[in-house]
């Protein structure tokens, strides 16, 4: 593979690559079922915490 | 009683480097480097006699949480501060009246920078940053730290990794990296603790109470496992005897800049930015008593920061041999990346809604909300810089100096106060901080210092690049070199007087956390019987 070979590629798949992650990490982040857990995680700091529990 | 993995390789470890050490030890042909050697050895046989009688409390664990390591880091850091922040004072001194050097080779600028940079960077911030990690994980997973020898280890000899750097550049022994200036013997160290850092976390968080993993520990495990993979490729070097501490790195020419930016930004990305957004996460909630306003969008902030800093190095090399498109590259990200940044800043100051009367009352959350402004600043202002024609500008000015002191002074050190002072009373079971005013005084003395600071380098800055880029009618320069010196003085005084309150402020906060902890314990309500939830 030459260099401008790589460099063609890197420069159209890099950004669709980064494109679609960042659409998927919004759709996974964002994705209704999981409100109930991250809502629940967002108390965690808010516990009273003087044990672990193992 | 068996033999586990982790005292398995813990021994193979502590041999290894006692074996390194007394090579050293016997064959360097400088005090320095002889002087490192012995010190590697001491602290092998430290870490083997502190294994050995370890050896027998493997089966109990106790049912608490393990904070005996977390205090170690706390009490290094406040050290590790109040050094680096003086040697600080003494560098910007010394810009302001060149004759302080003290015209010996060991305290020259040279020499001493490097000294700052790591006390405060490596020193400071890594400790805090590995203490406030086990305390988080710890909680937030509600299982006590995974090894009982471990992670005292992985503390110990990080802080000796600190120690071999500080120690070797007034004696001359650097490798000239940028922020990675120790040389192989003090990487190899690094990356053993770092590989048994990453190893505590994880095995801690296999342990944990809940299936899902609070964010604050993606920040910080980002942090680590970035770390240790910037570490190990920027330092790959071949040493050249025993007998001296030199090494030649595996990396020639724009390859070498490329692997040097890319491990210096992303020092920055994962140590100083991921890893303090992690203590955010978790101390700005539980300091301001309520929960982060969107959690969704800390995970989306997540993704965006792990995967966008990762490519912005290269903005370090604008108009460089560094091929075009690469410097495009990192421009492009670094613009980018200002919206995960921002994600975090309206994230921390919406959390902080309906909990502002504690910023009034309390100097730890107020230390805390000022970090998420000045991150917002540098963030904004780092994003500008990276784009060529302003980077035309600024490069190689005070204005870099500026940005980066807006970050580490404005940002990681308040997050790092704010969340100690309310970490100390904590960890050593008080009912609170010593004085909340002397709290409010380090709070109003460091901001004051930071603001003359920045102000004083963005002053000099624009005016170094003006001077610079100033041409006559034929094109030659309007100013010689010399005169743009010159005309830097009243800044680098000014910026003395910021760094010396700064420090003043610091001081007092390594008082009020000492008395704090020599003061008398919380009195304890009900023995803590209360089973889990």
């Amino acid at each position: 593979m030459s260099h401008d070979a790589v460099l063609v590629f890197s420069k159209s798949w890099g950004a669709a690559y980064l494109l679609i992650f960042f659409v998927a990490a919004v759709v996974w982040a964002y994705w209704p079922s999981r409100r109930k857990r991250y809502e629940d995680a967002s108390k965690w700091p808010l516990k009273e915490d003087d044990t672990p529990c193992q | 009683m068996a033999l586990s993995i982790e005292r398995f390789v813990g021994w193979i470890a502590i041999i290894g480097f006692f074996f390194l050490g007394v090579a050293i030890g016997g064959y360097a042909k400088t005090p320095a480097f002889a002087l490192h050697g012995w010190l590697i050895a001491a602290a092998a046989a430290w870490g083997a006699r502190y294994l050995y009688e370890n050896a027998s409390d493997a089966p109990d664990r106790p049912l608490e949480y393990n904070d005996e390591v977390i205090r170690f880091t706390v009490i290094a850091a406040v050290v590790w501060a109040t050094l680096g922040f003086l040697v600080g004072v003494v560098l910007s001194l010394q810009l302001a009246a060149p004759e302080l050097n003290g015209d010996m080779p060991w305290t020259n600028f040279g020499r001493l920078r490097p000294v700052h940079t790591t006390a405060v960077i490596l020193g400071f911030g890594g400790n805090a940053l590995i203490g406030t990690s086990f305390y988080v994980v710890q909680r937030t997973s509600r299982a006590r730290l995974a090894g009982e020898s471990l992670p005292l280890l992985v503390v110990v000899f990080y802080n000796l990794f600190v120690v071999l750097a500080v120690t070797g550049y007034p004696l001359g022994i650097t490798q000239s990296r940028e922020y990675a200036e120790p040389e192989w013997y003090a990487d190899l160290l690094l990356t053993v603790a770092w590989l048994g850092y990453l190893a505590t976390y994880l095995r801690t968080l296999a342990r944990r109470a809940e299936p899902h993993i609070y964010v604050a520990n993606w920040y910080y495990l980002a942090f680590i496992v970035v770390i240790a993979m910037l570490h190990v490729v920027n330092n790959l070097a071949v040493p050249v005897s025993l007998e001296t501490p030199k090494s030649y790195s595996l990396f020639a020419g724009v390859q070498d800049a490329m692997t040097q930016w890319w491990y210096g930004h992303n020092a920055v990305g994962f140590l100083l930015t991921a890893g303090f957004l992690g203590m955010l996460y978790y101390f700005l909630p539980k300091a301001a008593g309520r929960p982060i306003y969107s959690y969704r969008m800390s995970i989306v902030g997540f993704w965006g920061i792990t995967f966008f800093y990762l490519w912005a190095g290269s903005h370090h090399l604008h108009y460089t041999a560094l091929p075009e498109w690469v410097q495009v590259l990192g421009m492009t990200t670094s613009v980018i990346l200002l919206i995960p940044s921002w994600a975090s800043v309206f994230n921390g100051m919406f959390t902080l809604n309906g909990a502002w009367d504690k910023v009034r009352t309390d100097p730890a959350v107020r230390f805390m909300m000022v970090a998420i402004l000045f991150y917002a600043l540098a963030t904004f202002e780092g994003s500008f810089m990276a784009i060529k024609p302003v980077n035309a500008l600024s490069h190689y000015t005070d204005w870099t100096v500026g940005h980066v002191h807006a970050g580490a002074l404005g940002w990681v050190a308040f997050m790092t106060f704010g969340a100690m002072y309310k970490l100390v009373p904590w960890l050593w079971q008080r009912e609170g901080i010593y004085s909340l005013r002397l709290e409010a005084w380090h709070f109003w003395l460091a901001l004051a210092g930071t603001l003359i600071y920045v102000g004083a380098m963005w002053n000099s800055g624009i005016t170094q690049a003006l001077m610079w880029q100033t041409y006559d009618d034929s094109g030659n320069f309007a100013f010689p070199f010399i005169d743009t010196v010159e005309a830097m003085k009243p800044y680098y005084w000014l910026r003395a007087i910021g760094g010396l309150l700064y420090l003043v402020g610091a001081v007092l906060g390594a008082y009020n956390i000492y008395m704090t902890v020599r003061g008398p314990a919380k009195a304890r309500t009900t023995p803590a019987m209360v089973t889990a939830e």
